[in-house]
């Protein structure tokens, strides 16, 4: 079976990274406000200098070279611009990236930075699997994971009050089987006649609301009865 | 099976389709996630394990019957992270970070020595270089000895007086992050076929080996070494490792072997990936040595020196003598 992941183009890569490249900025602001106050009283405990000294390079170091590698690594591979537009680095096998793949396309920016992304977006739009210098090399890619709605295919509103005494027994009305028969039906109603469609949705209310032990549905009900019972089943399972 | 019952035929809706499956779909992106975050119990492993199976089979009929629907896209989806889940070789994080100093990294060091000993020549041959031509001829230095650094040993001091006075933080600081952007410089122009790697060595040196002896001419060889003490040898040792990783990637260019020349690079890259986790925070130590201990007069060079040349032993032995073991 081979899978596939939807890889991400150019577009949504560039807006993840100035998202990125926004929050850095923001965070680098509060930072040199904190120091602007913070380094008088750092200067007073002579103790403490060190410490701050150790802070300072870290937060450079973190917010230059270390803030994807950190992210990809601890965030699964998502950094929070690539969360922002649903982008995600794995491995090319789709297994989540490590340290030392992440370090090795991060630092391949050193090549593509300074001639202003020319080589990573070049590659990204000639490789067939839109990898920057720093992918290939690392073997890794960036998938676009979407978000997918499931309930629309849920069965259509069965929430019909005149039915409502279905709920809870719909389970024991069907046979293994029958609710996808029953499902199938509804969902391509629309492509029979008025007229077959009728028939059959009068003789399947009126088999399964005998089982109910309920009188048949009126014949403009029958089709409103058959939604309430594949909802209650799908509700019951 | 029982109440999903026997799976949809061919013929049948999408939507019939979704409604018999979805729940354990659902019911596998929820151990998937917990994966990441987490752990299973064996039996969530297990059930992990034939709810893949059977999201990969539905996969299959999804793709032949029901091709660019949402349904296919979600199942694609929670199918591939799945596998990435149930076949990855380790779990990351600190672990990792532990496993890649023990044993990845002096293995991956020792299994490149020939990368490393063409860094260290290239860097060797323009400290000779610049070392030679400004001891031979004075006028050298115009061109290799930058101005700012000829303007203080000409008035008699260091250009390092006075550079951490202001804020030493942000100094080292910068310096940490230029030393990372040289090094990771240095290795990404391994792609260049280690023509830019080479260069960049032998450039760093030619201008260290200048600064070296002008200084010494101008009477401050003791100040300076004194300088350098502390965070030279770390710095040096980084600055050769990220050349080593450099060469070992145009490696992959030069000679690919058997492999189509990406796959080659992609496979050491992970090699060079493993040195460069030793480089980046070496650099950083030594930045911060920089910054705090080397333009401090409180500390004599002595201690500097001890300092300097006892971390870069310990950086050495570890990388000859740790990795037992063959990662993987």
């Amino acid at each position: 079976m081979a899978l596939s992941l939807e890889v991400a183009g150019l577009g949504p890569r560039a807006l993840a990274a100035l998202v990125d490249a926004v929050i850095l900025f923001v965070c680098w602001v509060m930072g040199l406000v904190l120091y602007s106050v913070a380094g008088d009283l750092l200067r007073e405990v002579q103790a403490l200098s060190v410490a701050g000294q150790l802070a300072a390079v870290i937060a450079v170091l973190l917010s230059g070279w270390g803030w994807d590698v950190a992210w990809e690594v601890l965030g699964r591979g998502q950094t929070p611009g690539k969360r922002a537009l649903g982008l995600r680095v794995v491995r090319s096998d789709g297994a989540p990236v490590g340290l030392a793949e992440s370090l090795v396309r991060n630092l391949l920016r050193a090549v593509e930075v300074p001639l202003g992304y020319a080589p990573g977006v070049l590659a990204v739009a000639l490789s067939p699997r839109r990898q920057r210098l720093g992918d290939l090399v690392a073997g890794t890619l960036v998938v676009r994971e979407r978000r997918y709605d499931l309930s629309r295919y849920d069965p259509a509103a069965g929430a019909d009050p005149r039915f409502a005494s279905l709920r809870g027994r719909a389970g024991a009305l069907l046979a293994a089987g029958e609710f996808e028969r029953l499902a199938d039906f509804l969902d391509r109603r629309a492509e029979l006649d008025a007229a077959p469609r009728a028939r059959i949705a009068a003789l399947l209310s009126a088999a399964l609301s005998a089982r109910a032990g309920s009188p048949a549905p009126d014949r403009d009900l029958a089709e409103p009865f058959l939604e309430a019972l594949v909802a209650a089943y799908a509700e019951g399972r | 099976m029982t109440a999903d019952g026997p799976g949809p035929s061919r013929a049948s809706g999408v939507g019939a389709f979704v409604r018999a499956r979805r729940t354990s779909w659902e019911r596998l992106a929820e151990l998937v996630s917990r994966v990441d975050s987490g752990r299973l119990s064996l039996d969530e492993v297990e059930e992990l394990d034939r709810l893949y199976r059977r999201a990969a089979g539905d996969l299959a009929r999804a793709r032949a019957a029901f091709p660019g629907t949402d349904a296919e896209g979600y199942l694609s989806q929670v199918a591939a992270r799945a596998y990435g889940a149930l076949y990855r070789r380790r779990r990351g994080g600190l672990g990792a970070a532990l496993r890649l100093a023990r044993d990845a990294a002096p293995a991956a060091f020792q299994a490149h020595l020939p990368a490393l000993g063409l860094a260290f020549a290239f860097l060797a041959a323009g400290l000779a270089g610049g070392a030679l031509a400004v001891a031979l001829d004075p006028l050298a230095a115009q061109a290799l000895v930058p101005p700012e650094v000829r303007d203080a040993v000409a008035a008699g001091h260091l250009w390092t007086e006075g550079l951490l006075s202001a804020a030493p933080g942000f100094t080292g600081s910068a310096i940490a992050h230029n030393n990372v952007s040289a090094s990771a410089l240095v290795f990404a122009l391994g792609l260049t076929f280690g023509a830019g790697t080479a260069w960049l060595l032998f450039a760093n040196g030619l201008l260290l080996g200048a600064v070296a002896v002008h200084c010494l001419r101008g009477g401050l060889g003791g100040p300076f070494f004194g300088f350098v003490a502390a965070h030279g040898p770390a710095e040096l040792s980084a600055f050769l490792l990220a050349g080593q990783a450099g060469f070992v990637l145009a490696g992959a260019l030069v000679d690919p072997g058997e492999w189509p020349r990406g796959a080659a690079l992609a496979a050491r890259g992970r090699e060079a990936a493993r040195l460069l986790a030793v480089a980046v925070p070496v650099l950083a130590l030594a930045a911060l040595l920089e910054a705090v201990i080397s333009a401090d007069a409180r500390f004599g060079a002595a201690v500097k020196g001890v300092a300097g040349l006892g971390l870069g032993a310990a950086l050495w032995a570890w990388l000859l003598s740790g990795g037992g073991r063959t990662p993987r």
